[in-house]
């Protein structure tokens, strides 16, 4: 791995959450930084705040305190459309239930993320197409997600997160529903894929397959980084 | 085009859900169409029926519409046979027909009634009235028998026991106010579908009229026009070169029409009124619980980057779909209830006042179907955008939680 530059800065995070009547502290003074192209591993007890900072560092929430840039752009200070944007264009999502519209055939679930960039027909084609190879999806490009397996739809997955080369992928629990065979196979496609396009990859895991195959586990415990 | 594929993809989901919004979008939509349809034919009957009794235009002297004379024709038209020659020179002048309204007791030696009589023109007039002035016997008078004929209505002639070749007699008001008689021979026996109007009609030669009441003047001077919808144009022509007469169009003297349109317009207003609430309620329950169960996958959608306004996009373009498709199933029902109706023979029961029904047929209007898709198609739309909104600005991590 030759890290780039730094793509993913946190720094002092704090995030609290309203339970019932009182409040609950998920983060505590967290700070994270994430080379391109390295793959980083959350790990940590259920609880512990590994989902609260990945949502933090996807920019689908946001902290009460603490400072976070995010491929070079200092993004607190960003409205709800301008973090979109900024999702759109360098963000990838990995999701545990793979979260694919089950509308769309494996090719369009891939290439939504292009659509939504406006790239091309043909320039979107190529990369779908290259991307399907890459992950041995090309013979189920027009099949439905509910007629792939488990694995095969983290595949897709991963496809769809990578298909525009993202700065960042976010990656939460992306083995937690495959044996272990297959597990293997996701680990390595997304190291493979991550390395090759110079991605940032923050993983939230308790998985050992995953977290021994990263470059960097970290641990929480009670929003605390150990 | 991807988005709109997707959108049918995403209807097509629920299919039975989607369909059953679809068909009541289609029956909401063919309803509005066939009371639409209907109450265009009711309106050109009207409107047909009116010009064809009336003219579509109606000159008479300055005070000729005020009804107060004190002498029968004291405000009667002198001159008609010039101006009469001057409109039928227009080229949008099908005919002029001149007319006297006179009124007087009819008798056959035995007993008298009360007569509404018109002296016209027969080869005009009763070309010009068509299939609304229904022969039950005889037929239209003529100019040159031994004696003045006329044509009474159905129901007079039953209280004057009299049919074709009878001998009556006619007593009116001269112009001078004094009495005048003369004997006529029934020619014809008519019915013009109004009772009332059955039981007075009396309709003479113009010129046997004329010798009636001891006058060259007659009443009205009636315009028919090639197109109805020249009426304006041409009377505001007229109004302009003849600013001492007074003018009516037929849509300032059909009562009957004004009345019965503004009675449809309001019960087929509320009919649509009720169609838009219901098409409303069906589209928002349809892509509201699509919204609902889709609720994950928009937090999905939003995180790897789509905007709140492209997820509505994409619930909108679900509703133009079934809006459009529905609209689309609602104007080919409607159409085939158009077409069916020209061969079925059903006809309407008489209204209220009449002795004839009517047939029951639909106006086809292009205007009223591509209108009605049109706001079928938008309905479903809002509704769409109302029902999605909330759950596009959702914060991403809440719809991604969704169960």
């Amino acid at each position: 791995m030759n890290p780039t530059g730094t793509t993913v800065r946190l720094t002092d995070l704090h995030k609290r959450y309203r339970v019932g009547d009182g409040y609950a502290d998920a983060l505590k003074g967290v700070s994270l930084d994430v080379a391109a192209g390295e793959i980083v591993a959350l790990t940590g007890p259920s609880g512990s705040g590994k989902s609260t900072l990945l949502n933090l560092c996807g920019l689908i929430d946001a902290p009460d305190r603490g400072t976070r840039e995010i491929a070079g752009t200092a993004v607190d200070q960003l409205d709800e459309i301008a973090l979109t944007a900024l999702r759109r264009e360098k963000v990838g999502f990995i999701f545990q239930g793979f979260n694919l519209v089950p509308v769309m055939t494996v090719y369009d679930n891939v290439e939504y993320p292009l659509l939504l960039l406006g790239t091309p027909a043909v320039e979107r084609k190529t990369q779908v197409m290259a991307l399907l190879q890459r992950t041995g999806l090309e013979a189920f490009s027009q099949r439905l997600p509910d007629a792939l397996s488990g694995g095969q739809r983290q595949r897709v997955a991963i496809a769809r997160a990578l298909v525009k080369s993202p700065a960042l992928v976010i990656a939460d629990e992306p083995t937690a529903n495959l044996d272990s065979t297959t597990a293997q196979q996701i680990v390595d496609l997304l190291r493979e894929l991550a390395h090759e396009r110079a991605a940032a990859v923050v993983v939230a895991t308790h998985d050992e397959r995953m977290s021994s195959h990263c470059d960097r586990v970290l641990r929480l415990a009670d929003g605390v980084m150990l | 085009m991807k988005w709109i594929l997707f959108a049918w993809k995403n209807v097509m989901r629920n299919r039975r859900r989607s369909l059953t919004a679809m068909l009541i979008t289609a029956m909401g939509t063919a309803a509005v169409l066939i009371g639409g349809g209907f109450a265009l034919f009711t309106y050109e009957s009207l409107e047909e029926m009116t010009a064809r009794d009336t003219g579509h235009i109606v000159l008479a002297h300055a005070q000729g519409f005020e009804g107060d004379e004190d002498m029968p024709m004291q405000h009667g038209l002198a001159g008609a046979d010039q101006l009469a020659a001057e409109f039928a020179a227009l080229p949008e002048v099908r005919a002029v027909a001149p007319r006297i309204q006179f009124s007087g007791l009819i008798s056959n030696g035995d007993k008298s009634s009360v007569f509404v009589g018109s002296g016209v023109v027969p080869d005009i007039d009763f070309r010009l009235r068509g299939p609304q002035m229904n022969f039950v016997a005889g037929e239209a008078p003529g100019s040159n028998g031994p004696a003045p004929e006329v044509v009474i209505g159905n129901e007079l002639a039953k209280l004057m026991k009299a049919k074709v070749g009878t001998s009556l007699t006619l007593l009116a008001t001269t112009t001078e106010g004094s009495l005048n008689a003369v004997d006529v021979i029934v020619r014809g026996v008519v019915s013009v579908g109004v009772p009332e109007i059955d039981k007075r009609l009396v309709m003479a030669d113009l010129a046997d009229v004329q010798k009636l009441m001891l006058t060259d003047k007659v009443s009205t001077l009636s315009i028919y026009l090639r197109d109805t919808a020249q009426t304006d144009v041409i009377a505001a022509r007229v109004k302009t070169e003849h600013a001492q007469l007074a003018l009516r169009t037929w849509s300032d003297l059909a009562v009957f029409y004004q009345a019965v349109r503004a009675l449809y317009n309001r019960i087929f207003g509320i009919l649509g009124l009720i169609m838009v609430v219901i098409v409303a309620f069906a589209m928002s329950n349809t892509l509201g619980m699509a919204v609902v169960e889709r609720t994950r996958e928009i937090g999905t959608l939003r995180a790897i980057g789509t905007f709140p306004h492209e997820i509505v996009r994409n619930f909108v373009l679900e509703g133009v779909v079934i809006g459009s498709l529905g609209a689309l199933i609602g104007m080919a029902m409607a159409g085939i209830a158009t077409f069916a109706l020209l061969f079925a023979g059903i006809d309407m029961p008489p209204p209220p006042g009449r002795s004839a029904g009517y047939p029951l047929l639909l106006s086809f209007s292009p205007v009223l179907y591509f209108g009605a898709t049109i706001v079928v198609t938008l309905l479903a739309a809002t509704s769409a955008w109302f029902v999605s909104r909330h759950a596009a600005a959702k914060p991403v991590t809440e719809a991604l939680a969704h169960v």
